[in-house]
């Protein structure tokens, strides 16, 4: 569904991104995994367009997307949920859902796809007329992606949407994209949390500064790497009791 | 609560914001009309005047989050606009002596004259806004301001159209009270929806967060562009209305006091919402009225063996000030009034202690 192709991107002189190639199927789980800095957000935002890559070829259903604009390639289907969740906090939930609606709102849809969201988030219901701003952070995840949901992507992007929630919390959002997947939607997942994010996912793209340093299942991700020596920098097990 | 009730009290919300509204407005001109003095009919006309204006300014300002000092240029766009088309050949070339021939010879009924005018300050807000979108925050606050210094310049130096720094005097009147209603009215039902529409919507968004706005889809600079030629639009209507209820002005109408008269307006009342437009028009109207007849009172009684003029601006400027203080968000604070009126002002007060919380 999704290929990137030799992708490169650059924050002005810092490069980002060195040729990275990745594929998402329809209907698959995708983690892109690394430490702070390896490029798991550019790759996203460059996918989504708010980035504009240097060079290389994303294509969507074998259609070249690449420098178009955001609200092209999010007409096109895919959907962000940025770090952070980025929701407006001045505007409703409901307000919320429909911006994340608009670009093909329909009213008899619209209200079909809230009912969905409800059922799937039933805190937004009793919250519909609240501001964003007075929801928990958990709450404020939730939104963040029913809004991208409103939108009915063919593939979702979530970057890191368990940051800053606490563990309770971080379950339900994994439980929550797992149930996601299990209703048949296309999610490339960025996480920190690497152990939780291996344990729901199909697939696996491990970035390093800016390369890809492994593709492939959890399991021989696993088998080949202690995720620990790529998250704490090559140190070895032994290494790492006597630095604690 | 079931799907069928959700979808009444939603008709119910977004209806009531507006009754809640206009029904106070057209009740106090039908009061006005049958029971008050013929000063106090004409006060209420200005009222309605200055809600179109004020109004007009909110949707673009309120929504965008942008200071947009250039509103009063639309309206003089618009009053000069109608008023040459409008004012008969005769007393044009008596009242604007330097005035092309062409534009002397130009009449036309006064409703297509007011119209043309918007339509005019539209089309050149449409030229000079494609740029000027791009830019936020204190760059695009400056640059707006200093295309407010293009446009006085123009209005009082083009004196073959305009007639300089002098007065343009010799406009019709035809501005009543019932079709400055009729105007606020009109525009205050278009300020609403506009708000709810999709459009106002995503503008909604880029003013809560631009980045994120964008990474949704939306184009900030396109989104605001719409918005800042249809704000014009609606100014410059609203300036043709006030040209033929003053009936004479100069450039100096639409400079720094009346765009700041316009803003106190607006922020005292809270850019955020229309209700907070209608609110703050209404309580600045009243209190500059009040405070020019305690002005003229002091001074004609000699107590401080002088005039005190400037006692209004200079209240007017400290009221913007403590509201800023006190309330950042204007009396109304951002919110719509809605029916249950209790719920929305409890719901108004949490958003604000919140916002408070997180500033913190």
């Amino acid at each position: 569904m999704l290929k990137v192709i030799d992708l490169h991107a650059s924050y002005g002189a810092i490069t980002a991104l060195r040729g990275v190639s990745l594929e998402v199927r329809q209907g698959e789980l995708v983690a892109l995994l690394g430490v702070n800095g390896a490029g798991k957000s550019t790759a996203l935002k460059s996918i989504s367009g708010v980035l504009r890559p240097i060079q290389g070829s994303i294509r969507l259903l074998d259609e070249e997307i690449a420098n178009k604009k955001p609200e092209v390639i999010l007409r096109k289907g895919i959907s962000l949920v940025p770090e952070g969740r980025e929701i407006f906090t001045g505007l409703t939930v409901e307000e919320n859902l429909r911006l994340g609606a608009y670009t093909s709102y329909e009213r008899t849809r619209y209200q079909n796809d809230l009912e969905e969201v409800f059922t799937l988030f039933p805190i937004l219901k009793e919250r519909f007329r609240q501001a964003g701003g007075l929801l928990s952070g958990g709450e404020q995840q939730q939104l963040a992606i029913a809004r991208a949901l409103m939108s009915h992507p063919k593939l979702l992007m979530l970057d890191e949407p368990s940051l800053g929630l606490s563990p309770t919390l971080v379950d339900q959002i994994f439980e929550l994209i797992h149930s996601l997947r299990e209703r048949g939607i296309t999610i490339l997942l960025v996480e920190q949390n690497a152990e939780r994010a291996l344990e729901i996912v199909d697939r696996v793209y491990l970035l390093k500064t800016g390369s890809l340093e492994f593709s492939g299942t959890p399991e021989e991700l696993k088998s080949k790497l202690d995720i620990a020596t790529v998250y704490f920098g090559g140190a070895s097990d032994a290494e790492r009791e006597v630095s604690l | 609560m079931s799907t069928g009730m959700r979808k009444v009290s939603d008709v119910l919300k977004h209806r009531s914001t507006l009754v809640l509204l206009s029904v106070p407005i057209l009740l106090g001109a039908v009061g006005v009309h049958f029971f008050a003095s013929s000063l106090v009919v004409s006060l209420y006309t200005y009222f309605c005047v200055n809600l179109i204006l004020v109004l007009a300014l909110q949707m673009f300002m309120g929504n965008s989050g942008i200071l947009n000092l250039t509103h009063v240029g639309w309206v003089g766009i618009g009053a000069y606009v109608s008023s040459i088309l409008s004012v008969p050949p005769a007393v044009k070339s008596m009242g604007v002596p330097n005035m092309y021939p062409a534009l002397v010879e130009l009449s036309l009924p006064i409703v297509p004259a007011i119209f043309i005018g918007g339509v005019v300050a539209a089309a050149i807000a449409a030229i000079i806004a494609w740029p000027l979108m791009r830019l936020s925050n204190a760059v695009g606050v400056i640059t707006l301001f200093a295309t407010l210094i293009v446009m006085h310049v123009v209005m009082t130096q083009w004196d073959n159209v305009t007639n300089g720094p002098r007065t343009f005097f010799g406009v019709p009147f035809f501005t009543t009270l019932w079709i400055a209603l009729a105007g606020a009215l009109v525009t205050l039902a278009a300020a609403h929806y506009f708000r709810e529409s999709s459009l106002g919507l995503r503008l909604r968004a880029s003013r809560d967060d631009r980045f994120a706005a964008y990474a949704m889809g939306v184009n900030v600079v396109q989104t605001r562009y719409f918005t800042f030629v249809l704000s014009a639009f609606v100014a410059g209507i609203g300036g043709g209305l006030w040209a033929h209820y003053i009936t004479s002005f100069s450039p100096k109408a639409f400079y720094i006091v009346e765009i700041f008269m316009l803003l106190t307006m607006l922020v005292i009342g809270g850019a955020g919402s229309v209700s907070g437009a209608v609110a703050g028009t209404a309580i600045v109207t009243v209190l500059r009225e009040v405070l020019r007849q305690v002005e003229n009172t002091l001074s004609l009684s000699d107590m401080f063996n002088r005039d005190v003029y400037g006692l209004t601006e200079l209240s007017m400027a400290v009221l913007m000030v403590i509201i800023l203080i006190w309330r950042p968000g204007g009396v109304v604070g951002g919110r719509e009034v809605a029916w249950p009126l209790l719920r929305a002002r409890r719901r108004a007060s949490e958003v604000a202690s919140a916002d408070v919380a997180s500033d913190e």
